[in-house]
C-alpha cells in the first residue's frame, strides 16, 4: 500500500495480515519502488495524491525496473469521472473512494486476485 | 436671447455631468466589490469543503482502528474494555456524519454537486431506511406504520441522494417523538403535477413546528432554539440538504406541523428526470 497517511496504513495493515495476507506499505512514490524492486507485490492499493508526486506514475516507473506488474487498485479523494478515467486508462482495475473501507478490502482484493474465485 | 439662456444651463449641465460621473464611479467600485465579496464567498466555501473532506480520512481511519480493538483482532477485550471502545466508535461515527454533512452543504454551495441516476423502486428504498433504523425505532418504543400505495413506478433518481432525504426525515421523526409515540411513512402518485410523481409523507406525533418556523428549519444552520429541539445533536444541516438533494430532483419539500401536534413532512420526486438533464 502506497499512502502517506500512517494512521490508514496501520490500520490496512492490521486488518489485511489478519486476512492473510502479507502487507509492505510506503509512504512516498521513492519508498514504493525500492520496496517493490525487492519485493514485488502482486496487489498495489496506490493513493494517487503523495508527498514526492502524481501516484501513478510509479507504474511507468516500475514497468522500466522490470518490476512484473501487479493488480493496481487506486485510492482517490476525488469523486471525478476524469480522475477515474485516468486512473483506468494507466491501467487501474478498479478506483476507490477514500476514506475506503478497509474492512471490505481484503474479501475484494482476493477477487481482483483470483476473479471468479473470491473465496480461496 | 439664446446664448444667455445656454450660459445659464451651463452651471447645471456641468453639475449634471460631474454627478453622473461621480454616480459612475461609484457604481463601478460596487461592481467590483460585489465580485470581491463573492469571490471570497466561492473561497471560503471551497476551504469548507477541502478541510471537511480531508478530516474524513483520519477519521475514518481512527474508527477503523477502534474497531480492530472492539472486534479481538488484537486480543479479546473484557466487557468493560469493549464498550468503552464501541462509545469511540459511536463518537466517531456520529462526528463523521457532521463532517459529510458540511462536505456535502459545501459542495452544494459551491454547485459541485452531482447526480447518478439508477432505477429503484422507493417501496425498496423505504424497506431499506425502516431497517436500518429499526433498532432506534425498538428502542424509543415507538410504533412505526408504513403504507405505500399498491402499483407505484419505478423511479429514475440518484437512490443515495432520496436514500439520505428519507433517512434524515425519519432521523428526525424519531428524534423528536416521545416513547409511546407513532411514526409513519406514506408514499402515493401525487395527484396534481404535470407528470408521473411520487409523494412521500414522514409523519410523527412528536413535539411538531410552529408554522412561523415551518421555512426556517429548510435553512442552512437553523435550529429552531425553542429548548427542546437543542437536546438533539447536529450541524443544523440536515433539512437544508435534504431540500437540495429534492430540489436536484425537481422535487418540493415541505412540512405541515403545529407545536404539540406532530409533523408531517413531505417531498415530491417525479419519477423520470426531465428530458434536457
Amino acid at each position: 500500500m502506497v499512502e502517506d497517511n500512517a494512521l490508514v496504513t496501520s490500520a490496512t495493515r492490521i486488518l489485511l495480515e489478519d486476512a492473510g495476507f502479507r502487507v509492505s506499505t510506503a509512504a512516498t512514490l521513492s519508498e514504493a519502488q525500492r520496496i517493490a524492486q525487492s519485493d514485488a507485490p502482486a496487489v498495489l492499493l496506490l493513493d494517487l495524491r503523495l508527498p514526492d508526486g502524481d501516484g501513478l506514475s510509479i507504474l511507468a516507473r516500475l514497468r522500466d525496473a522490470g518490476v512484473p506488474a501487479p493488480v493496481v487498485v487506486a485510492l482517490t479523494g476525488r469523486d471525478e469521472p476524469e480522475v477515474r478515467a485516468r486512473c483506468l486508462r494507466a491501467g487501474c482495475v478498479e478506483v476507490l473512494l477514500k476514506p475506503v473501507d478497509i474492512r471490505a478490502l481484503a474479501g475484494r482484493i482476493r477477487s481482483w486476485l483470483e476473479p471468479g474465485a473470491a473465496s480461496t | 436671447m439664446k446664448s444667455t439662456l445656454a450660459d445659464q444651463l451651463k452651471p447645471d449641465a456641468r453639475s449634471l455631468e460631474e454627478r453622473l460621473a461621480h454616480f459612475e464611479e461609484q457604481h463601478l467600485r460596487l461592481s467590483r466589490q460585489i465580485a470581491e465579496l463573492r469571490n471570497e464567498d466561492a473561497m471560503k466555501t471551497q476551504f469548507l469543503a477541502n478541510i471537511s473532506h480531508d478530516l474524513r480520512t483520519p477519521l475514518t481511519a481512527i474508527i477503523t482502528h477502534a474497531e480492530i480493538l472492539r472486534d479481538g483482532i488484537l486480543g479479546e477485550l473484557n466487557p468493560r474494555q469493549r464498550e468503552s471502545v464501541i462509545g469511540m466508535i459511536n463518537g466517531g461515527r456520529q462526528l463523521l456524519e457532521m463532517v459529510s454533512d458540511i462536505l456535502t452543504y459545501a459542495r452544494s454551495a459551491a454547485n459541485q454537486l452531482t447526480t447518478s441516476h439508477t432505477e429503484f423502486t422507493i417501496e425498496g428504498l423505504i424497506d431499506q431506511v425502516t431497517t436500518l433504523n429499526g433498532p432506534l425505532i425498538a428502542k424509543r418504543a415507538l410504533s412505526l406504520s408504513i403504507d405505500v400505495a399498491a402499483n407505484l413506478p419505478p423511479v429514475h433518481a440518484d437512490r443515495d441522494k432520496i436514500h439520505h432525504v428519507l433517512s434524515n426525515l425519519l432521523g428526525n421523526a424519531i428524534d423528536f417523538t416521545s416513547s409511546g409515540g407513532q411514526v409513519w411513512i406514506r408514499a402515493a402518485m401525487a395527484t396534481d403535477e404535470p407528470r408521473p410523481t411520487i409523494f412521500v409523507e414522514v409523519g410523527d406525533t412528536g413535539i411538531g413546528i410552529a408554522p412561523e418556523h415551518h421555512e426556517l428549519v429548510f435553512r442552512e444552520f437553523a435550529q429552531v432554539d425553542a429548548s427542546p429541539s437543542r437536546a438533539h445533536h447536529g450541524t443544523g444541516l440536515g433539512l437544508a440538504i435534504a431540500r437540495k438533494f429534492v430540489e436536484l430532483h425537481d422535487g418540493r419539500i415541505w412540512v405541515d406541523s403545529a407545536l404539540g401536534e406532530g409533523s408531517r413532512f413531505r417531498f415530491t420526486l417525479p419519477c423520470q428526470p426531465r428530458q434536457t438533464e
